[in-house]
């Protein structure tokens, strides 16, 4: 009795034997070779973004038109609740956040500001920590784990993001080749949720938050 | 109705519609724009096209391989895998899989091939409430419409017709006189349903051999709340969807993004890789993926194996003309412009699909603007081929390219017809064009046809050699 | 009216030149601008008597075994010629690129197939890259605008030469049409299969050619150029349409496609 499983594999296998005329399969060693060579292609191709420092680039990228982030800089870590703060009054929001429990953003000074550890389904505002950025797209790099849930990124309206300065990779390839792990969840985030799937008008906050703000730790500015 | 006339009529409700045409024009002249622009700005596209076509070729040539170590690392991770020859077997797993959870209520994200295997009818074949949250799709589930494009499937909908349909049957819609107000409406009616759903199906655009994740490449957040929130997250893939790595992956989804939008990166590119982990404080108890054959084995011996590198981008579709003016619907498939009469022959038999490989000026735009040079025209040429060879077109047109060919063997007979012909023709002319011909309504019925000289080039050329 | 030989002008080749059916049957002038054209160029130029048809409406229509047919007897009439050289992108391709795929099981048809591909030409590109010719004193005071057929753009890489020829053609100002290399909607048998969808695609080009104020439409393709050029005159437009040779040849002072002589 003939599985789906067993049925495609056999079929695959079979034509794929017709296409090379018999010969045998290439053994594992050599597919591993040949995608390797591919791999190594891709970064001869790459967007030329030039050779300046990362910080900048990075900047320059997430407020561009295509990516529609808001961002600003500040020193250290530390200074991460005086931009919240501030960026909830300038937007009339409550001061009462779902803040991601990473053990950094934990040990900051929130007073002032009602926190908790889950975003609500129609949370206003929600502040995290990014595990890094890709300066080539403007990305923000989340995994998920215990310290962040994923849900973070996706149930605020507003969503306020620390990123470290010294995290930040040139490529996509150099997140990638940084093997940073493979958690349940790698979310790479490059703006505000949008759409313009009526009569092509871009609307920002379709179900994912509608503000991303980005703001840089360290560097040399 | 007969194959021909269903095409018939949909093509002339098409083009009957003016608000498809500016609906049309408007996306994916949008989309033409914006791709130019990006490809333009960035010169090794040439040689990105290049590698992207060796990058799924590569995966094509070693498919069992890649589906095996993927099935391997994705149990690994703590997914569940199925297999499905066809796409009634597909959609038979995901409701076996529903049914002993419990499922009531399913999220969708945007999946083409969960259009193509026929997901929403055995969803609700099984009686459990299917919700759309991608926007698009949300709007042609309250119409009742099939997509019309593979990236903005609603993109026929007028934002008074959207209007129309949420004041209907949203619980909250309030005045809705802007298209912020509609999405805001769309985000609130979906909020609470993301969070009911027992089970959240996606696709997947790539399939992750070497770590078993799947990728899903959006813009909403639909996708992540859809496959986050509920206990469950279902993938239905297509078995090509297959890459070595993250990595290539990432060189992929550079030219799929720019064919697509124009953008480089969608805003949520996300790797899924298994269920809720310990410590994870959020994310699904269970994760299935369901591999889908469906057709793509017999592609691979049928001489469609190119078709297998697509990655859905929609770019041959933003810039077919006939696409252009005749949308999705007309198609009368899952699929679509170009890669979607390629496809659809494949799923649905060539007998009824016949005109779509037909109702082509094999220009070869697509091909130019496709990502991973798919050779769609020849592609095209090999359903007519095949058309032929099984006895499939019409009896006019197999004798009418039979007499062609007799004279076009005959030179004598050829220059003799010709001269017919050229003494015929202007008898139904005035002045230098012709209104209306016998035989020749297809072209008049809506062009004038220029008359032809009094003598044919072969009579004067030979009479004025020595 | 004195016309220069190219700059480097080689032995004079003998051309074939496989005028079309259409251009037989429809617009002669196109053929003898043609050989004015090539004469011009410093070539010798013959249209083989027993000429007849591509194949193109069989290879189209999915008819192999026809087209190869055709094939096989046109590849035997032109293979004598150094170059065989094609007034029409759609048919230059049928030969070039589409004669040689009729025959990937037929080694020896294969190979001449082949070898006649290798020196066929689409004219256009022929006078200005083979024999680096440009028209000399002719001048035609008018406004045009240029349509790229697909075939003799995608296939044969037909796009800057024809601008390059009829920048040295005195007094004619080339105006830029929008979609220029965006299909007229013609593609062969498709325009009569389902006129529905190409009355739609040509409505959009006349349009466009319309829109750029030019007198003159010109292309290199008679198919596209007569399914234009019908559409143009069935909505009442002006424009006159000529295939680019005939102006290069010094024709663009007589009557125009569809104008009596």
């Amino acid at each position: 009795m003939t599985d789906a499983r067993s049925a495609i594999l056999t079929a695959v296998s079979a034509s794929l034997s017709r296409r090379r005329g018999g010969q045998p399969a290439p053994d594992p060693d050599s597919i591993a070779a040949e995608a390797e060579a591919l791999r190594l292609r891709a970064y001869a191709t790459r967007p030329d973004r030039g050779p300046g420092p990362l910080d900048v680039s990075f900047m320059e990228r997430v407020v561009s038109p295509g990516v529609a982030a808001t961002a600003e800089r500040v020193a250290g870590l530390a200074d991460f609740p005086v931009v919240v703060r501030r960026y909830l009054a300038a937007h009339g929001l409550s001061p009462s956040i779902a803040l991601q429990p990473h053990p950094d953003l934990l040990a900051l000074d929130w007073s002032g500001i009602e926190t908790h550890d889950r975003p609500g389904l129609d949370e206003p505002v929600a502040v995290g920590l990014a595990l890094g950025g890709i300066a080539e797209t403007g990305s923000l790099v989340f995994h998920s784990g215990p310290d962040a849930p994923t849900l973070f990124a996706f149930l605020p309206v507003h969503h306020i993001v620390a990123v470290e300065a010294n995290r930040l990779w040139r490529g996509l390839e150099d997140y990638a080749d940084a093997g940073a792990g493979h958690p349940r969840n790698v979310n790479l985030v490059t703006g505000a949720s949008g759409t313009t799937d009526i009569e092509g008008t871009l609307v920002r906050g379709a179900h994912g938050p509608g503000h991303l703000h980005i703001v840089l730790i360290g560097g040399a500015g | 109705m007969s194959a021909r006339r269903s095409f018939d009529a949909r093509v002339r409700d098409a083009l009957a519609d003016p608000h498809l045409k500016i609906a049309i024009e408007r996306t994916t002249g949008n989309a033409r724009t914006k791709r130019a622009a990006a490809i333009l700005s960035w010169p090794s596209y040439p040689a990105v096209r290049d590698l992207a076509r060796d990058i799924k070729d590569h995966v094509i040539a070693n498919l069992d391989h890649y589906l095996v170590q993927f099935e391997r690392n994705a149990l690994a991770s703590g997914a569940q895998v199925h297999w499905a020859r066809t796409g009634q077997e597909a959609c038979a797993i995901v409701v076996d899989i529903c049914r002993k959870a419990g499922v009531r209520s399913a999220t969708r994200a945007k999946s083409m091939l969960g259009e193509e295997i026929g997901l929403p009818h055995a969803l609700a074949d099984a009686g459990i409430e299917r919700v759309e949250t991608d926007l698009a799709e949300h709007i042609i589930q309250l119409a009742g419409d099939p997509p019309s494009h593979i990236v903005w499937p609603a993109l026929h909908k007028t934002r008074e017709q959207v209007r129309a349909l949420f004041l209907a049957r949203h619980h909250d819609p309030g005045a809705l006189e802007t298209v912020e107000a509609m999405v805001a409406s769309a985000r609130r009616e979906l909020r609470a349903r993301f969070q009911a759903a027992d089970a959240g199906i996606s696709g997947a655009n790539f399939l992750i051999a070497d770590t078993g994740a799947i990728c899903t490449v959006t813009n909403e957040g639909n996708a992540e709340l859809t496959t986050t929130l509920p206990r469950i997250h279902i993938v239905t893939a297509g078995i090509e969807k297959l890459v070595p790595s993250t990595a290539h992956a990432m060189a992929l989804l550079r030219p799929l993004v720019r064919s697509a939008t124009g953008a480089e990166l969608t805003q949520y590119t996300t790797f899924h890789c298994g269920p809720k982990r310990a410590g994870d404080r959020d994310g699904p108890d269970a994760f299935h993926i369901v591999l889908v054959d469906g057709g793509r084995t017999r592609m691979l011996d049928e001489g469609l194996a190119e078709m297998l590198r697509c990655l859905r981008c929609g770019a041959c579709l933003n810039h077919c003309v006939v696409y252009r003016h005749i949308g999705g619907h007309a198609y009368g498939g899952t699929y679509p412009g170009p890669m979607g009469s390629v496809l659809t022959p494949i799923f649905d038999g060539l007998p009824q699909t016949r005109d779509l490989a037909q109702a082509c000026t094999l220009n070869g735009q697509c091909q130019e603007v496709c990502p991973v040079a798919i050779p769609l025209p020849t592609l095209l040429r090999g359903w007519r081929d095949r058309s032929w060879r099984e006895g499939l077109e019409p009896a006019t047109v197999r004798w009418a390219v039979r007499a062609w060919r007799f004279v076009a063997l005959r030179p004598a007979l050829f220059r003799l017809v010709n001269s017919v012909a050229v003494r015929a023709m202007p008898l139904f002319a005035r002045g230098g064009w012709i209104r209306r011909m016998p035989l020749a309504g297809g072209w008049t019925d809506h062009r004038d046809l220029p008359r032809p000289a009094a003598r044919t080039f072969m009579a004067q050329y030979r009479s004025q050699r020595p | 009216m004195v016309q220069k030989p190219g700059p480097t002008p080689r032995e004079a080749p003998n051309v074939g030149l496989f005028v079309t059916c259409l251009v037989d049957t429809m617009r002669p002038s196109i053929g003898f601008a043609a050989i004015t054209l090539l004469e011009a160029a410093g070539c010798r130029v013959e249209a083989p008597l027993d000429q007849t048809c591509c194949g193109q409406p069989a290879l189209n229509a999915g008819d192999r075994d026809g087209a190869a047919q055709v094939a096989r007897r046109t590849i035997a009439l032109l293979e004598p010629f150094d170059a065989v050289v094609v007034p029409s992108g759609s048919c230059a391709a049928t030969i070039k690129i589409h004669y040689p795929e009729l025959f990937h099981d037929d080694p020896a048809w294969k190979a001449r197939a082949e070898a006649l591909g290798a020196r066929t030409y689409e004219l256009l590109s022929y006078l200005a890259d083979q024999r680096g010719w440009l028209p000399d004193q002719v001048a035609l005071g008018a406004t045009a605008t240029y349509h790229d057929s697909c075939s003799g753009l995608r296939e044969l890489g037909v796009h800057a030469q024809p601008r390059r020829l009829l920048a040295a053609v005195e007094g004619l100002a080339l105006r830029p049409l929008a979609g220029s290399d965006t299909c007229c909607g013609f593609g062969g048998t498709f325009c009569v299969k389902y006129p529905a969808i190409s009355n739609a695609i040509v409505g959009e080009k006349a349009g466009h050619v319309e829109a750029t104020g030019a007198e003159l439409l010109l292309g290199g393709d008679l198919g596209c150029l007569m399914n234009m050029a019908g559409k143009l005159h069935r909505t009442g437009s002006g424009v006159r349409a000529f295939h680019t040779a005939e102006i290069l040849a010094g024709m663009g002072t007589g009557p125009a496609i569809g104008e009596l002589p």
